[in-house]
C-alpha cells in the first residue's frame, strides 16, 4: 500500500515548458514530496518515456511519482498513481484497474465533487483552483481559502490545495486546513526551483495547526 | 499479445466522429449498421474527446459490437479505456508508449500500431504486435501529417517482409483495395470512406466485393 507524504506535503506538477525530468530533479533537490507529471498535448511515446525516468528518480529521493489524466501512462510505466480531472475516467473506474497498491487523486471544485471522490475510493482530494491563476484556463471564479476550509472541515481524506498558491499565500491555505498543496508557477517561474521547493514547504510546515 | 484463433476481418474501419453529420452520439448507429451488414473491425478514435466521454463511448460501442456479432472493437492508445469497455484491442499511433510496457496491464489484447514508414512497421512487427497499419498509401487528407503517399511499391515490400496481417491505409476505395491487396495486404483501414451515413451500405459491400474475392 502507497502511502500519502505526511502532512504539509508539496505536490510540484510539471510545467507544459521543458524537460520535465530536469525540472523534476530540481524540484526535487529542494526537497518536492510528490511530483505529478502533466503534458496535456505530449505523445504516448514521450509520456512513458518520461513517466519511466520520473519513477526511478522520484524513488531515489523517496517523493512519490503522479501521471496526470494518463490512466494507461500511469498503467505502462508502474507510477505510484494517478490524478484524475472530472473529464477523466471515472475515478471509480480507474480504482478497479490501479488496484489498491497505487495512489488515486482527484481534482474537485465543490464540496459535492470532494465527497464523490471519497465515494469513488480517491486516497486523496485535490481542491481548488484557490487563487487566480494563469496556468489553466478556468471558466469558473477562485473557490477561495473560506471554501477549502469547508471541504476540509468535512472530507475524511486529505486535501491537497492547488491554484494560484505562491510563497506569499501558502501559509494561509495550510491555516484554512489543507494538508498540502500543489504548485506549477511558484516553481517553474522561480530563478532557483529547489530554492522554491524550500522555502515554500518551509512555509507550509511553519504554518500547520 | 493475444494470439489469433481466427483471422482478422479484411475490413477495419476508423472512427473520426468530427466528420459525422450527428458528431459523436451519431457514431453507435454508425456502428450498429456497419456491424450488422458484415465483418469489421471498428477503431474508437476520438483525439479531441476528453476521456470521460471517451469512456463513456467506448461502454456504447461494446452494447453495439456485441457478442452476437463476429466483428471487434479496438480502442486508440488508452488501454485503461480498453480494459474498463472490455474491449477486444488496442490500437497505438507510431509515436507510442513502447509496447511491451504498454500492453502489460492488457495481455490478452489484441494489439495493433501504425506505422508510416517501412522501418517503423517493421520494427513494431518485432515489437509483437498482432497486426500493423502501413500508410498512407494513396493521397488522403486525414493523413497528410504523415508525409507524401508510400505507394504500393513500399506497401509490397513490407508485405513480403512481415508475418503478421498488415492493413493498407490512406485514400482508400474500392477499385485500390483491390491493389492494395494484390500487394500482399490482409485488408485494408479507412476513416473517410465511412463518413457519410448515406449510401454506407452501398460503399460497404463494395468493399465487402472486392475484399471477398
Amino acid at each position: 500500500m502507497k502511502k500519502m507524504p505526511e502532512k504539509g506535503m508539496l505536490c510540484c506538477i510539471t510545467p507544459e515548458k521543458g524537460d520535465p525530468v530536469a525540472y523534476a530533479e530540481k524540484a526535487l533537490a529542494g526537497g518536492a514530496d510528490m511530483i505529478q507529471l502533466r503534458r496535456k498535448n505530449a505523445s504516448g511515446r514521450d509520456l512513458c518515456e518520461w513517466s519511466v525516468r520520473l519513477q526511478e528518480i522520484c524513488q531515489r529521493h523517496g517523493a512519490l511519482f503522479i501521471v496526470n489524466d494518463r490512466l494507461d501512462i500511469a498503467l505502462a510505466s508502474d507510477a505510484d498513481g494517478v490524478h484524475l480531472g472530472q473529464e477523466d475516467v471515472p475515478a471509480a473506474a480507474a480504482r478497479t484497474l490501479l488496484g489498491n497498491d497505487k495512489i488515486l487523486g482527484v481534482s474537485t471544485s465543490s464540496a459535492e465533487e470532494a465527497a464523490q471522490a471519497v465515494k469513488d475510493g480517491a486516497d486523496y482530494i485535490g481542491f481548488g483552483h484557490i487563487y487566480p491563476t494563469s496556468s489553466k484556463f478556468k471558466s469558473r471564479e477562485p473557490a477561495g481559502t473560506a471554501l477549502l476550509r469547508t471541504v476540509a472541515g468535512v472530507t475524511a481524506l486529505p486535501v491537497v490545495a492547488i491554484g494560484g498558491i505562491t510563497e506569499e499565500n501558502i501559509a494561509e491555505v495550510t491555516a484554512a486546513g489543507a494538508y498540502g498543496a500543489a504548485v506549477i508557477s511558484a516553481v517553474s517561474g522561480a530563478a532557483d526551483p529547489a530554492s522554491a521547493v524550500r522555502r515554500l514547504r518551509q512555509k507550509i510546515r511553519a504554518a500547520l495547526p | 499479445m493475444a494470439a489469433e484463433e481466427e483471422i482478422l476481418p479484411r475490413l477495419y474501419m476508423v472512427s473520426d466522429s468530427r466528420r459525422l453529420p450527428g458528431g459523436a452520439p451519431s457514431l453507435p448507429l454508425l456502428v450498429r449498421r456497419v456491424v450488422s451488414r458484415l465483418r469489421v473491425v471498428f477503431q474508437l478514435r476520438e483525439k479531441h474527446l476528453p476521456a470521460l466521454a471517451l469512456y463513456q463511448l467506448a461502454l456504447d460501442l461494446r452494447g453495439e459490437i456485441g457478442p452476437d456479432t463476429s466483428s471487434l472493437l479496438s480502442i486508440n492508445e488508452r488501454t485503461d479505456i480498453a480494459l474498463l469497455c472490455g474491449a477486444d484491442g488496442v490500437h497505438f499511433p507510431e509515436a507510442s508508449c513502447p509496447l511491451k510496457r504498454a500492453m502489460a496491464p492488457a495481455r490478452d489484447l489484441m494489439c495493433g500500431k501504425s506505422s508510416h514508414s517501412l522501418q517503423s512497421a517493421l520494427e513494431a512487427a518485432s515489437e509483437g504486435v498482432d497486426y500493423l497499419f502501413f500508410g498512407p498509401v494513396f493521397e488522403t487528407p486525414s493523413k497528410k501529417p504523415f508525409g507524401p503517399p508510400k505507394g504500393l511499391k513500399e506497401l509490397g515490400t513490407l508485405c513480403r517482409r512481415v508475418s503478421v496481417p498488415v492493413y493498407a491505409i490512406g485514400g482508400m476505395n474500392p477499385e485500390r483495395t483491390r491493389r492494395c491487396l494484390d500487394e500482399g495486404a490482409h485488408g485494408i483501414a479507412a476513416i473517410s470512406a465511412f463518413c457519410s451515413m448515406s449510401g454506407l451500405e452501398e460503399t460497404l459491400d463494395a468493399f465487402e466485393t472486392v475484399l471477398a474475392q
